[in-house]
């Protein structure tokens, strides 16, 4: 189970998935249909070309979106070209232009790396493939959507079939344990650390993907009621409940790394800094980034994660297929093979990317089961165990919000 | 009856010719003039109002954006155009000056963004400056937190673009000072007891300075909306007005589109405003009192301040040369953390992994230079023939081509950009070549027209009575005549091409990117390794294009004569 749960209430959810989801699935005759529609899908994806909007910045997962574009091209003769994204929310602007200009088919963009407020702009803006396709991708079976909500909601919004989930991520830092000996896991703890060792903390600018969570996860931590994050953000009833994050921010920020005048574009820019020791933490989204990087060689040996003590965000990211892909086909067939056990244990292992499957290993053959069992983890990444406190990502409504506030306090004012 | 058709031909080929130019220039400027005021009936509004100014001016942090354009250009151009003075000043009497062009040439031949990331490898925390003086002086067995690049207030932003510009500079400046005899003017000032600075200043600059006028303004336009040096360079809270629109064009606002549209025009106001208070400045300092303050005070040997200016440029030359340096240095070492001096082991496999994943980028960024030079270096040629067969001598409209050099790149590529994206490109490759040629056609005509326009009509005179037509006589005899500044251009041409970050940014939409692109990115999240690897192809390519040209005018000179 990815989400921890607290209360029974959950679990009547989740009881009443499972019965909704019998209802829904009534196998034998579903399959054999989705068998023949799939033929048909492969027959009009081959020889296909799809643009692969992802965000690049990343080695590792560029090789893996590398590797994944070879098979495919192998197994069902689709070129797909990885599109280098460094925002996914300058794709989202581009398909909204798109629409905005009639342009119905043929857009630029066939598939998109996409989570949380993109996907909830997207599907506000009626800018996505729209009729469950992911149910009729024959992997979709290894994934356990009746006991695993997350699988279907994106930051609290339904899913309704638009974007297949790909993998799990979950906030994290990481410290050199040569100089620091325990660091700090909570926002207050960290506030302190951050004053007393001036110059040595920093996040990625928002409205970065890493640096906005980060500013989330301190809100959640110091929100006085957590429930209200998870509905619609209202200005005149919400605005003070930010102001915790805000008076954090203002005791922290003249002792953040340059005075809080300069910030790092995004997560990879801060691991060079922890190398070089300019600062002491790094923060990812990938639990094994730490590791990856070590055997990159680009951190030293003694670094480790770790998560505050009453957790941290979780989240699934998701592929999605633009309503106006020019290869639909292509684009679903592609999606088929990354969530296939083959690309997902490739995905998973630590040498390749090290971003945890969305696959439910209790829906695989034994063989594969065993495969998934043995993998080695990396150094510096944190157990199942140790990841087991997770937050649940705010109402994407808030997002916006807490970026444009902090642009306009500290992202400008210099 | 056949030349009269002749003539036809080439006056409707000159007007088609004229418009290819012409539509794009128009469609870019409107695409982001009439959104600017809330019109752009595409996207269903059509209505003229000023709200987007309003808008615009109310943006967290919009003026400070605004004042650092403003401040990078004028301070850039300023202080660039008058350390160029001082150091031809300083060697024009040497024998060193013969060898000004080689030594700059491969510096004006680098990108833009090798020289800021040479500045961040150099000055950062971690960089090769501090390295040097830790921790035995400093006692930093860490980076030091104190020293901001980039820093608040856009400093390191005006320093890169100054080590860019100078070379530039200089460069225009030798080959104005060509044009006029000016050993001869400079000795008779000298004669009239004037200090080398004074005479330099009243008898030589103001000759140069008239035939290098364009260049400076090109200049201007380009260092108040430069966005490739100031995403690097340029702080970020907030930065300059040019990455601001950038990011507010990408957000996914719906109004963001009208609002970035807002702020391009705003750009191109402040070039406008800066190329008018330069005009000011030219009257200012063309009155007399500055010459009374050039010849009485400046006339007494100033030894001192001399030795200072010419000190602060040798040490800009060499900033520029050890941040180049201190890039390669990176791309080829292994765990090379602070504070040590030097790399502990230097490998090439971040070299061989680089280029085996980029090196279909490597080949697309030659092959598209290479394209749109030679596309560009023809273009130009064809025109100035057809206008030769049309007996055009004054043109008053030829000017039009180098609009591009003033709009903005950033609010240019904006306003095509609503356009182009009404098209059904399958390949981006074909707009980015067409795009880049108004980038590049500039160039090529300062560089070809002259010398084109200026063979002797007596030569062509005797290949006509000899029975050429007109397609051998500028084959054979023109091309021949004008193959160095061919050549010249080319290279240029090249260089601008592989260099463009924004056209290529916005026109090839991530589907086709170039070394600069990919370098840019790099320099902004990768890893040190990779982006010193980026570095090195991007500085090795420019001179291998350079030392090619050079080899092929020097061979085609020994055949020619």
């Amino acid at each position: 189970m990815l989400i921890n749960i607290k209360n029974n209430f959950v679990k009547i959810f989740l009881n009443s998935c499972i019965f909704f989801s019998l209802l829904l699935f009534n196998f034998p005759i579903y399959a054999h249909e989705r068998n023949d529609d799939w033929k048909d899908v492969l027959k009009e994806a081959s020889g296909q070309t799809i643009y692969f909007h992802a965000w690049g910045g990343a080695k590792n997962i560029n090789s893996y979106i590398k590797w994944a574009s070879d098979e495919v091209k192998k197994k069902y003769d689709i070129t797909v070209k990885h599109v280098k994204v460094s925002d996914t929310a300058n794709v989202v602007a581009k398909i909204l232009s798109e629409k905005n200009v009639k342009k119905n088919n043929n857009g630029t963009v066939d598939l998109v790396w996409i989570n949380g407020e993109n996907f909830s702009f997207m599907k506000t803006n009626d800018l996505l493939l729209n009729e469950k396709w992911i149910f009729n991708s024959p992997n979709s079976k290894f994934l356990d959507f009746a006991n695993n909500p997350s699988l279907l909601n994106d930051f609290g919004i339904p899913t309704d079939g638009m974007e297949m989930p790909w993998g799990v991520s979950q906030l994290n830092f990481y410290y050199d344990t040569k100089y620091i000996k325990s660091p700090p896991k909570s926002a207050l703890e960290l506030k302190n650390y951050i004053i007393r060792n001036k110059g040595r903390f920093t996040f990625p600018q928002p409205p970065d993907f890493v640096g906005t969570s980060f500013l989330k996860q301190i809100l959640i931590e110091l929100i006085s009621d957590r429930n209200f994050l998870k509905s619609n953000y209202i200005a005149n009833k919400h605005e003070r409940e930010l102001d915790p994050l805000w008076q954090w921010l203002e005791e922290v920020t003249p002792y953040l790394w340059r005075n809080g005048k300069n910030y790092p574009s995004n997560y990879l820019a801060m691991t060079e800094l922890v190398a070089e020791r300019e600062i002491d933490f790094g923060i990812a989204f990938n639990i094994a980034h730490a590791s990856n990087s070590i055997s990159e060689g680009k951190l030293s040996n003694s670094v480790r994660s770790y998560i505050h003590d009453k957790g941290t965000l979780a989240n699934v990211h998701f592929l999605a297929i633009p309503y106006n892909s020019s290869n639909k086909a292509a684009s679903r067939a592609f999606v088929d093979f990354l969530i296939s056990p083959k690309a997902q244990i490739k995905k998973q292992n630590k040498d390749f990317w090290g971003d945890p499957s969305v696959i439910s290993v209790n829906k695989l053959s034994q063989n594969w089961r065993n495969k998934f069992s043995t993998l080695p983890r990396g150094v510096a990444t944190l157990t199942n165990q140790d990841l087991k406190m997770k937050l649940e990502e705010p109402h994407p409504s808030w997002v916006k919000i807490i970026e444009d506030k902090w642009i306009k306090k500290y992202g400008s004012s210099n | 009856m056949e030349k009269k058709l002749y003539g036809l031909l080439a006056k409707v080929l000159a007007i088609f010719l004229g418009i290819l130019i012409i539509i794009p220039i128009i469609f870019g400027f409107i695409g982001f003039f009439l959104p600017s005021f809330g019109y752009f009936p595409i996207l269903g509004k059509s209505e003229f109002n000023l709200n987007y100014f309003y808008i615009s001016f109310n943006i967290a942090g919009i003026s400070k954006s605004i004042i650092m354009s403003l401040f990078t250009g004028l301070g850039s151009t300023l202080l660039a155009l008058f350390f160029s003075q001082v150091i031809l000043l300083y060697f024009f009497k040497t024998r060193a000056y013969n060898y000004i062009k080689i030594i700059i040439s491969p510096l004006i031949a680098l990108p833009h963004i090798t020289m800021a990331i040479g500045l961040i490898f150099l000055f950062s925390p971690s960089g090769l400056f501090f390295r040097l003086f830790s921790p035995w002086l400093t006692g930093f067995d860490r980076p030091p937190n104190f020293f901001i690049i980039p820093d608040e207030y856009g400093f390191f932003l005006i320093l890169g673009l100054i080590l860019k510009e100078i070379p530039f500079f200089i460069l225009v400046s030798l080959s104005a000072i060509q044009q006029f005899s000016a050993r001869q003017i400079f000795d008779l000032g000298k004669s009239l007891q004037n200090s080398n600075f004074s005479s330099w200043c009243i008898l030589i600059f103001p000759l140069i300075y008239k035939k290098i006028r364009l260049v400076i303004f090109i200049v201007i336009a380009f260092t108040a909306s430069v966005v490739d040096m100031s995403l690097i360079l340029a702080p970020s809270t907030p930065s300059t007005l040019a990455i601001r629109i950038l990011q507010i064009y990408q957000s996914s606002d719906i109004d963001s589109f009208f609002i970035a549209s807002n702020l391009a025009l705003i750009q191109l106001l402040i070039i406008i405003i800066l190329l008018l208070s330069w005009m000011i400045l030219e009257r200012i300092v063309e009155h007399k009192l500055f010459f009374i303050f050039f010849t009485k005070i400046l006339s007494f040997r100033i030894f001192f301040l001399k030795n200072l200016i010419f000190a602060s440029a040798v040490i800009l030359f060499s900033l520029s040369v050890l941040g180049i340096f201190s890039s390669l240095l990176w791309g080829f070492s292994k765990n090379w953390y602070f504070p040590s001096f030097f790399p502990n082991s230097i490998d090439i496999d971040t070299f061989i992994n680089f280029y085996n994943e980029n090196k279909f980028i490597v080949f697309i960024s030659i092959f598209i230079s290479v394209v749109v030079s030679f596309l560009s270096s023809l273009l130009t040629i064809i025109w100035v023939e057809l206008m030769d067969i049309l007996k055009m001598k004054k043109l008053y409209l030829e000017w039009i081509i180098f609009i591009p050099l003033f709009i903005p790149q950033i609010s240019f590529l904006i306003g095509l950009q609503s356009f182009i994206i009404l098209f059904n490109f399958d390949s981006f490759l074909i707009p980015l070549i067409i795009i880049q040629l108004f980038y590049v056609i500039p160039y090529s005509f300062i560089i070809l027209a002259p010398s084109l326009r200026e063979i002797k009509k007596d030569i062509i005179r005797v290949a006509a009575s000899l029975g050429k037509n007109r397609f051998q006589r500028l084959v054979q005899i023109k091309l021949p005549i004008i193959m160095s500044s061919f050549l010249t251009s080319f290279a240029i041409g090249m260089l601008v091409s592989f260099s463009l970050y924004i056209p290529v940014y916005f026109i090839g939409a991530g589907r086709v990117t170039t070394l600069t692109v990919e370098a840019l990115n790099l320099a902004l999240s990768g890893s040190r390794q990779d982006l010193g690897v980026a570095t090195f192809f991007q500085i090795i390519i420019p001179i291998l294009i350079l030392i090619t040209v050079v080899y092929f005018n020097k061979k085609m000179s020994k055949w020619r004569f």
